[in-house]
């Protein structure tokens, strides 16, 4: 029973990924928030013995995320047209790019924790949380592509398109959420 | 009051072939697995009223403690025990799930018209992951490590260096879990509410119940990531050593208290919008009229949420901020005053210009509006910072924060247990003693909370074990204990009225009130698929449009939205309520249970230190997630 | 801006009161409601203001609520909502707009009175520090230290600076000012300015921990002549033992591990643990105002300070003899 023709609103599960990233964007919001707070507080920021940030590596890596949407947004488009091997492509590339991305900001933060910690004072604290916060997000959008991997290959339900739309939406949300919170961590450096 | 019509020999084939593909696994098990909004609305009265008996007994022990100046019926390490885990409870546990897990879900589908939730899955998680942070805050208690640094766990107190044992660990992981809980809840009501409705169902055509539901649901998205925060970085700053809250190196215990309080505000309308809604939903079927201003009303909930959102800082008047903070949160926290008002005078006019039936739930509904307006003024007084600076953190504010936590957001859902109890069960309760158990209860809360206005303005701070008799607060504090004993025993009445009623009440009719909404055009108890027809809607109180009921008996003849060949219900567009899709629903899952065990096993891990092994916990939870999503809800053909 | 302090009519507040002590029991000095001083007074008025406002408002609402019910049996307007509008728009928009709008004005020209005093327009600063459960009162250029009884002059601007050592606590005498938060990392101040001698009690305010019931303290506000006498003497350093008992007892002092967590001045005793107790002989309580200042209160404490503050970092001390521990309330009875 299709009752495709009739459709003018989008899926359920496209409105309840809206809502996840409303909580979730509220979440990073308290975070950032919380780093602002601190850095008013201080009489130096980053405190003495902490080196600021450098802009390049986060700044790059950031405009690569927001890249990788690109690839789900064509994986969304091939999904309207059934179009599963293109489909399954375009998420394959852009779990590749995400996945790397991951791996250049794991080593950027264990470099990090070789400087300062966490432990060090409340810079150190929500510098590697914020942070922290934004990877723990990227790795669960890598275990959201592979579910698509297992189940796009039997081919196209309604359950999986819309499944596959609020994915890519997630990544955009990921991707400006990273904007955000490089652009919070470089604010040290004004 | 609307008489179901016996259905005609056509419709009857089609309602049993619903009733097939709507039944879910008998007994135990079904309990597990079911994904009914009705039967998870059900486990969340029954789990939340068993902790409404925990977080009672915890405040009777708390008043026998403070009856007389200089008692020692119980320690200050169990005293502070017991009043941090009355007030968890009794918001965490009792009233949020009780209101929005329990009457919510019943409810909100049944009122837009639909057969259940968007997400039956994740409504089932939703509970399962509440009673998941239940059990880890009551093991706690058992242990005799439950939080006591107070509900909202002001740092250092808080911190492992002044409270080194696995209490507040308790406490951040179990909120952790409650607040997913919760979030998850809100955005099935948020996308159910949107695109769920029956046809002709638009905006303007809501329930005000929904409205309400509604309005909460905006309110928990965007408030509980401030608790979440919060607790997160109290957890690192336990755990790890982080220095969020340390002055000493950069942090701010100033810093714990905006962020909870940015959520703390917000939550109390989450508490009592809900009840607002009960109320709205009462009034109209005992006054025979519809809700004076309806539009209005419906707009001032959500105005009530949205300027929560910017009050937040009259909790801490008294911490030392610049003036133009505190002038400015005053400002906001008078505004506020206005659309709680323009809704008692919607509720009273309705009142006053329909014909009141005064039976049990409606006095209910009058109680809450006196508490309401008596509690709001005492509010009022605390918004006036001077006032406050003197009484913030004594007995006044225990005595204003109950009048309407209490007596404003759990009296309407007393009358509501009165109310949709026939619905529910399908037998009416005992209508006198019913109006006896109200009595008792409204004396009993009066005599428990008006005298602490006045030991709380003779200078008895809050959160105080004992007391020395020199002070002079004996009387107030005996009155109070006295009346908590009053109250309690009213409870007790009802709870019995309701335990007999379900068993020895007479028969109930599916509308035995009147009601207006569409709760009351399906079976008491309704049907596992609510409506054997989808109603197609003209009004905000389409059980008084008897054409258009008649109207649904003929399409359920026709076969006309019956649905029937499949696990099915509709859903509209978001703004008009135009039919736009017929979905298909999940069945019965053990997913929900097994990911909310797993997460509840995994936070035990954390609070004992246990890190890999949690670890390995979220990839298990993955891995259930993946195996949950793999069934898909299909049509049956 | 000050509203006075006899402001508001005098019957009505005399009747409430009287309701009030009648119905309360008739210590009031701790009492919201019995201001001793032009702020505590500011906030007692605009409190009877509001309340008076909130009684009004509650009785229109209550007569709403008789009305519905006297005329429950008449046919309503059959759903017309023009005159609800009215009454709703009235009672709920329009009257709190100006009403809300009066009190805010009230209430911005009570703040400057309960705001930390500008810098420069107080004659003396006491500094009070928190400790979980007691209370360090510091007088700065000098080296009195006392804890829980703080002296201040009458009718002199003094500076109160709050601070703590340990988790947040809140000093609050109710009859002087409105409550401050004690917070790690912050320095909040009020204003103290008591035109009457006498003793004023306060508690703490903000939930510090199992002894939170029982950290109290008092302001006591002599004449400037007698405050600066008794500030002379807390100055000093301890008394020397003029007996045999006594001496015994600074001895049982110094070795028995009270000396780790007390300070005596001009003796060994330099803990900071604890209350400074150079001048412990001169205060009416002990224990933040848990027991009354005598010889056997103290001995009590002393042999079981678990049973009068149950959760107190003091160990007690009934290992030791009796005459030992009667040889110790002796010298610090004698350090007035």
């Amino acid at each position: 029973m299709s009752i495709l023709a009739g459709h003018r609103a989008r899926p359920n599960g496209w409105y309840g990924m809206v809502v996840l990233i409303a909580a979730e964007g509220a979440l990073f919001g308290t975070f950032i928030g919380t780093y602002v707070y601190l850095s008013f507080h201080a009489p130096a920021w980053p405190p003495d013995g902490i080196a600021a940030p450098s802009a390049t590596a986060p700044l790059v890596l950031s405009l690569v995320l927001v890249a990788s949407t690109v690839p789900m947004a064509l994986a969304v488009r091939a999904g309207r047209r059934d179009g599963v091997a293109a489909a399954i492509g375009w998420v394959a590339l852009a779990f590749v790019v995400q996945a790397v991305y991951l791996g250049f900001q794991i080593h950027l933060y264990v470099d990090d924790l070789a400087r300062f910690k966490p432990q060090t004072d409340a810079y150190g604290s929500i510098y590697f949380a914020l942070l922290g916060l934004h990877h723990v997000h990227v790795a669960a959008g890598l275990l959201l592509d592979l579910w698509l991997f297992l189940r796009l290959p039997r081919g196209f339900t309604p359950y999986r398109r819309t499944a596959l739309s609020a994915i890519a939406l997630y990544w955009y949300f990921v991707a400006v959420a990273g904007l955000a919170v490089t652009a919070t961590i470089l604010s040290a450096t004004w | 009051m609307t008489a179901i019509q016996p259905p005609a020999p056509a419709a009857q084939e089609r309602i049993e072939r619903l009733d097939r593909i709507w039944a879910e696994r008998p007994g135990f098990t079904g309990w597990l697995t079911t994904t009914d909004h009705k039967r998870i609305g059900l486990m969340y009265v029954a789990a939340s009223l068993v902790f409404f008996a925990l977080g009672g007994a915890e405040a009777l022990i708390m008043r026998t403690q403070l009856a007389g100046p200089g008692r020692h019926v119980v320690g200050p390490s169990t005293y502070d025990q017991l009043l941090t885990m009355h007030g968890i409870t009794m918001i965490f546990l009792f009233v949020i799930p009780l209101s929005i897990g329990g009457f919510g879900n019943y409810l909100v589908p049944l009122m837009i018209g639909s057969r259940d939730m968007a997400f039956p899955r994740m409504n089932a998680l939703s509970f399962w992951l509440f009673l998941g942070s239940g059990i880890l805050l009551y093991a706690s208690l058992l242990l005799h490590e439950a939080p006591n640094a107070g509900w909202f766990n002001y740092v250092p107190l808080a911190s492992r260096r002044f409270d080194p044992g696995p209490n507040i660990d308790f406490y951040t992981l179990a909120l952790i879990l409650n607040g997913v809980s919760s979030t998850a809840a809100a955005a099935n009501f948020l996308v159910t509410i949107a695109k769920l409705r029956a046809p002709g169902m638009s905006l303007n055509r809501i329930p005000l119940f929904c409205f309400a539901i509604l309005a909460t649901s905006f309110s928990l998205v965007f408030a509980l990531p401030a608790l979440t925060a919060d607790l997160v970085f109290l957890e690192l700053d336990r755990k790890l050593g982080f220095h969020f809250f340390d002055a000493a190196r950069g942090g701010d215990p100033l810093l714990w208290q905006d962020l909870f309080w940015i959520f703390g505000h917000p939550e109390v309308y989450i508490i009592v919008l809900p009840a607002f809604g009960i109320a709205t939903s009462i009034i109209p079927t005992f006054t025979r009229r519809k809700m004076a201003a309806f539009p209005l009303v419906a707009l001032a909930e959500l105005l009530v949420a949205f300027i929560g959102f910017g009050v937040w800082v009259h909790h801490m008047f008294a911490t030392g901020l610049p003036q133009t903070t505190l002038i400015f949160f005053a400002a906001a926290s008078l505004i506020i005053v206005i659309p709680s008002g323009i809704q008692i005078f919607a509720w009273c006019m309705t009142l006053v210009d329909g014909t009141p039936e005064f039976k049990t739930p409606l006095l209910f509904i009058v109680g809450f509006i006196i508490f309401f307006v008596f509690g709001g003024l005492s509010g009022i007084t605390l918004a006036a910072v001077p006032f406050d600076q003197q009484v913030t953190d004594t007995y006044y504010v225990v005595a204003h924060f109950h009048y309407v936590i209490w007596g404003a957001a759990v009296f309407p859902v007393l009358g509501g247990l009165y109310y949709w109890f026939p619905k529910v069960t399908g037998r009416m309760y005992h209508e006198r003693l019913g109006q006896a158990t109200f009595w008792l209860i409204f004396a009993g809360t009066n005599i428990t909370f008006f005298p602490m206005h006045i030991s709380g303005m003779l200078g008895m701070p809050r959160r105080v074990w004992t007391y020395p008799a020199r002070m002079g607060w004996g009387p107030e504090n005996l009155a109070s204990t006295i009346g908590a004993f009053i109250l309690a025993s009213g409870l007790v009445l009802l709870a019995a009225n309701l335990v007999v009623s379900r068993f020895r009440g007479a028969p109930a009719s599916a509308d035995p009130f009147g009601g207006g909404t569409l709760e009351w055009s399906t079976s008491s108890p309704p049907p596992a698929y609510n409506f054997a027809v989808i109603p197609v809607v003209t009004s905000a109180y389409p059980c008084w449009d008897a054409d258009d009921r008649a109207a649904d008996a003929r399409r359920l003849a026709a076969g006309q939205l019956v649905l029937e060949h499949g696990h099915e219900t509709t859903t509209t567009t978001p703004v008009d309520g135009h039919l736009d899709d017929v979905l298909a629903m999940p069945a019965e899952s053990i997913w929900p249970v097994t990911l909310a065990a797993v997460c509840t096993v995994g936070l035990a891990l954390v609070i004992s230190s246990h890190y890999v092994t949690a670890l390995v916990s979220v990839a298990v939870a993955a891995a259930v997630l993946a195996a949950w999503h793999a069934v898909e809800p299909r049509s049956a053909a | 801006m000050s509203l006075g302090r006899a402001g508001g009519r005098r019957w009505t507040r005399v009747a409430v009161l009287g309701l009030l002590l009648v119905a309360s029991g008739c210590n009031s000095n701790q009492s919201v409601t019995n201001p001793a001083t032009t702020p505590a007074s500011d906030i007692a008025t605009l409190w009877w203001a509001m309340f008076a406002g909130a009684m009004v408002i509650f009785a229109l609402v209550l007569g709403l609520l008789v009305l519905a019910y006297v005329r429950r049996g008449r046919p309503g307007s059959g759903g017309d909502d023009r005159g609800p509008y009215r009454v709703i728009l009235g009672g709920g928009l329009a009257a709190p707009i100006v009403v809300l709008s009066i009190l805010f004005i009230f209430v911005i020209r009570v703040m400057p009175a309960v705001s930390a005093p500008p810098p420069g327009s107080t004659k003396l600063t006491v500094d009070v520090i928190g400790h979980q459960w007691f209370w360090e009162v510091r007088y700065p250029g000098t080296a009195a230290v006392t804890a829980n009884e703080i002296h201040i002059p009458a009718r002199t601007p003094v500076n109160l600076v709050a601070r703590t050592a340990d988790v947040i606590h809140s000093f609050w005498v109710p009859r002087l000012n409105r409550k401050i938060d004690m917070i790690p990392g912050r320095t909040n101040r009020i204003e103290l300015d008591a035109p009457q001698t006498g003793v004023y009690p306060g508690q703490c305010s903000e939930f510090c921990g199992l002894e939170h019931a029982d950290m109290g303290l008092e302001v006591v506000v002599q004449t400037p002549a007698a405050f600066r006498a008794w500030l002379a003497d807390q100055a000093r350093p301890a008394r020397a033992p003029t007996t045999p008992q006594e001496l015994q007892g600074r001895q049982v002092f110094l070795t028995a591990s009270c000396a780790d967590c007390h300070t005596i001045r001009g003796t060994p005793a330099v803990g900071r643990a604890g209350p400074d107790l150079t001048h412990v002989g001169s205060r009416q309580t002990i224990a933040a105002l848990t027991l009354p200042n005598t010889p056997s209160s103290l001995f009590d404490w002393i042999t079981n300070p678990q049973l009068y503050k149950p959760g107190a970092r003091m160990p007690g001390f009934a290992s030791l003899p009796a005459s030992t521990r009667r040889a110790l309330v002796a010298y610090l009875e004698s350090l007035t």
